[in-house]
């Protein structure tokens, strides 16, 4: 489709520069090495096509979040959403999980989703804590504001990290009560949450910048249903 | 500060000290009891720290610890000191009687160690 | 003269997350594989015991021994449910055998089922915390990870155990839950990834200190069933190999840990066993696998020396020295134990009695099966071995 750049000109909102995730990686507890690395807005087609299985998924809110999270994406990628990221966990070249969130402006960091398809392994602690790395650590941000759509989000990450409430102040994605992370939270809870290695060996970081491989539809929903059989 | 309020019970018979209450001592059977309270500095026997708590609390970690009282009454509480480090078997602590958790919004109290 | 009870026929339902099954469902799916097991056709069955701890609470549904023999059309068989906290399960086979060798009824129908996954996690965690002191205890927000927790500690201090042994148990029984298509994990685990590495902080947090996440065992939905009838009945009715209750012991200890001279000393545990392998005219050594109660891994090392098969303070060394793995000295946990099997409370000594008859049957892989398996021993740990159920089991010859 042509896209009439006179007209995005007036759409698209100007953007601030954002400092890049430098990858890393992370051993996980079967010893699988999870890279974490910045998807660009090129990866989004491909990160659709993992997504869109969790729309009709409504086991621990995955419809929602695969809903919403999917929206994000697209709009990152036709330029609607201003100054979004998404983080994404490989493990062999293959899509794991991944996160996405924006940069509000230099102070406030917005984190939007967490989607894990491996299931089991702290996949999606793992990539929310990368998230968290991203904004106060290589942003530089005094804070990121935080919701939880699921009991299991709220448990990582409210209780875990000991996020602070925000009476009265709106997320972005509306809803439920707004939580922050401040720097100092951060850092005090980074010994224990934020885990990896970097720099990553060349051999397995080529293999994940290579390409992002989506197993098929049905092996993402049986990765996050796990249905057991009678 | 708050009385203690645990009642335990010392078999008239033989002595042995119980809390919780038991209908028939636990060394001799014998069913007369005389009421004490628990009383004095406790002795720390036994203490961890818990991170997957049940509903109904609202802190990350909960420290709970069982002691022996000065007077042999042994009973489970919460421990309050910041790190786990600053615990060890056999060390001694005060007891003092104080809201360890809310049921329908209402304070339940109980046994906390300092 | 008490008869002799078999084991005909034996059935579950692999363990996990079931939002998709009820309670009941679980429970009749395992009833039906036993029934079929057993080579029952059509045939009813005289009396149901049924285990489970918390459909009252966490289903809100009571009478589920009723309930189960509506659903399979068993009436007018005599039907009871059986609570006895984790040790629901060996509780419920122990009735079914005591009514079978007094002669009252033939054939019984033993299920065991939990449906735990219903209620979020915390609410879970809160319906097994039921089962600590009302007053003594409940009210602080102790967990039966947290009696484990203290437990460790004591065992540390008293008899050298270390996180190394632990680690060798929980890597062990997830490796044999990998291989058991009814277990709930099926994840091999490693040392780097929940010990070695700098990311295992966040790969294997402190759950109760000092035990970690991959030393408890999961949250888990399931059930599990077994047929029993006199042993002199069971030519007539299975073409497979009966597996013979040799003996069985039940005990019970203090409510509270605080109340027991020493806390690391499982009562209940060893008179549990004694008896039951005196009833069998056994020893510990005559032993050829064992399914304990490992719902935390310290709980497999302890139980393995109160039950007898390892000095106090060598059951730790003897898991980093392979004699508790297959091939070794004393294979424990072939199921992968309650740590990667899962632990649907009431299902779980039912299940290890399963898992038990397949041994003795010699019906599973070689990746699981000890070799020439002849007999057998379960242990159901309820509370915090407040109340303790064993097996002896044999495969009739």
């Amino acid at each position: 489709m042509a896209v009439d750049m006179d007209l995005e000109g007036v759409l698209r909102a100007p953007e601030i520069d954002m400092a890049p995730y430098p990858p890393k990686v992370i051993t996980l507890a079967n010893s699988k090495k999870m890279v974490v690395r910045q998807a660009s807005m090129a990866d989004v087609p491909v990160l659709l096509k993992a997504v869109r299985p969790t729309l009709d998924i409504p086991r621990d809110y995955y419809d929602i979040v695969g809903a919403r999270l999917y929206a994000e994406l697209l709009g990152w990628y036709k330029h609607r959403v201003r100054n979004e990221y998404c983080l994404v966990g490989q493990i062999d070249g293959y899509l794991v999980g991944l996160v996405n969130g924006r940069m509000v402006d230099h102070d406030i960091g917005m984190s939007y989703h967490t989607l894990a398809i491996d299931r089991g392994l702290r996949v999606g602690s793992h990539l929310f804590a990368s998230k968290m790395e991203y904004h106060i650590e290589f942003l530089e941000q005094q804070e990121v504001w935080i919701t939880a759509e699921s009991p299991i989000g709220f448990r990582r990450w409210m209780i875990e990290y000991g996020l602070i409430k925000q009476e009265g102040v709106q997320h972005e994605l509306g809803g439920a009560t707004s939580y922050k992370l401040t720097r100092d939270l951060y850092f005090e809870t980074k010994p224990r949450l934020v885990a990896g290695q970097r720099p990553v060996p060349k051999k397995i970081l080529d293999l994940a910048m290579a390409k992002i491989i989506v197993a098929d539809e049905s092996d993402i929903r049986e990765k996050i249903c796990g249905v057991k059989g009678r | 500060m708050d009385e203690i309020k645990i009642t335990a019970y010392k078999c008239k018979k033989c002595g042995r000290i119980h809390f919780p209450f038991h209908d028939r001592c636990l060394d001799c059977i014998a069913r007369d009891f005389e009421e004490i309270k628990p009383e004095g500095p406790v002795r720390l026997l036994a203490f961890t720290e818990i991170y997957n708590l049940p509903w109904g609390f609202d802190v990350r970690t909960l420290k709970i610890g069982v002691v022996e009282f000065a007077n042999k009454v042994k009973a489970m509480g919460q421990i309050d000191v910041d790190e786990m480090g600053d615990l060890k078997t056999g060390m001694k602590l005060t007891a003092y009687w104080e809201p360890v958790r809310k049921t329908a919004d209402e304070d339940v109290f109980g046994l906390v160690f300092r | 003269m008490m008869r002799q009870v078999a084991i005909i026929g034996a059935g579950m339902i692999p363990f996990g997350r079931r939002d998709e099954d009820t309670l009941l469902d679980m429970l009749a799916y395992a009833s039906l594989k036993a029934l079929d097991d057993a080579g029952m056709g059509d045939k009813g069955v005289d009396a149901v015991y049924v285990a489970n701890m918390g459909a009252g609470i966490l289903q809100h549904q009571t009478s589920v021994a009723s309930a189960l023999v509506d659903r399979l059309s068993l009436m007018p068989a005599a039907a009871d449910a059986i609570e006895n906290g984790p040790a629901s399960g060996a509780s419920a086979i122990k009735n079914g055998v005591l009514a079978v060798a007094s002669g009252y009824y033939d054939y019984v129908l033993v299920a065991g089922g939990e449906k735990m996954r219903e209620v979020v996690g915390w609410k879970a965690t809160d319906f097994v915390c039921t089962m600590t002191h009302p007053e003594a205890e409940y009210p602080y927000g102790v967990t039966l990870p947290g009696m484990a927790g203290m437990f460790t500690r004591l065992y540390m201090e008293q008899y050298g155990l270390t996180r190394e042994q632990l680690i060798a148990v929980a890597i062990k029984n997830q490796k044999m839950g990998s291989l058991n298509p009814n277990a709930h994990v099926e994840m091999i685990i490693t040392k780097e990834g929940i010990a070695d590495s700098p990311d295992s902080v966040v790969n294997n947090p402190m759950a109760a200190d000092p035990l970690h996440l991959y030393d408890m065992c999961p949250v888990s939905d399931g059930a599990a069933a077994v047929i029993l009838c006199p042993l002199e009945l069971a030519k007539k009715v299975t073409k497979k190999t009966p597996v013979v209750v040799a003996g069985f012991g039940q005990a019970t200890d203090t409510h509270t840990l605080q109340e027991r001279e020493d806390p690391t000393d499982l009562k209940a545990v060893t008179l549990a066993s004694r008896q039951a392998f005196e009833m069998a005219k056994l020893t510990p050594k005559d032993v050829d696998f064992a399914e304990l109660h490992d719902a935390f891994t310290i709980l497999e090392i302890a139980e393995s020396e109160h039950a007898g098969f390892f000095k106090k303070g060598a059951g730790g060394k003897a898991v980093e020295k392979g004699e508790t793995s297959l091939g070794g000295k004393l294979p424990i946990n072939m199921s992968g134990g309650l740590k990667a099997r899962g632990h649907p409370v009431g299902a779980t000594g039912v299940a290890q009695v399963v898992d038990s008859v397949f041994q003795l049957r010699h019906e599973l892989g070689k990746d699981r099966q000890v070799k020439g398996a002849k007999i057998g021993f379960t242990l159901n740990f309820g509370g915090f071995g407040n109340n303790v159920v064993a097996f002896v089991l044999t495969r009739a010859e």
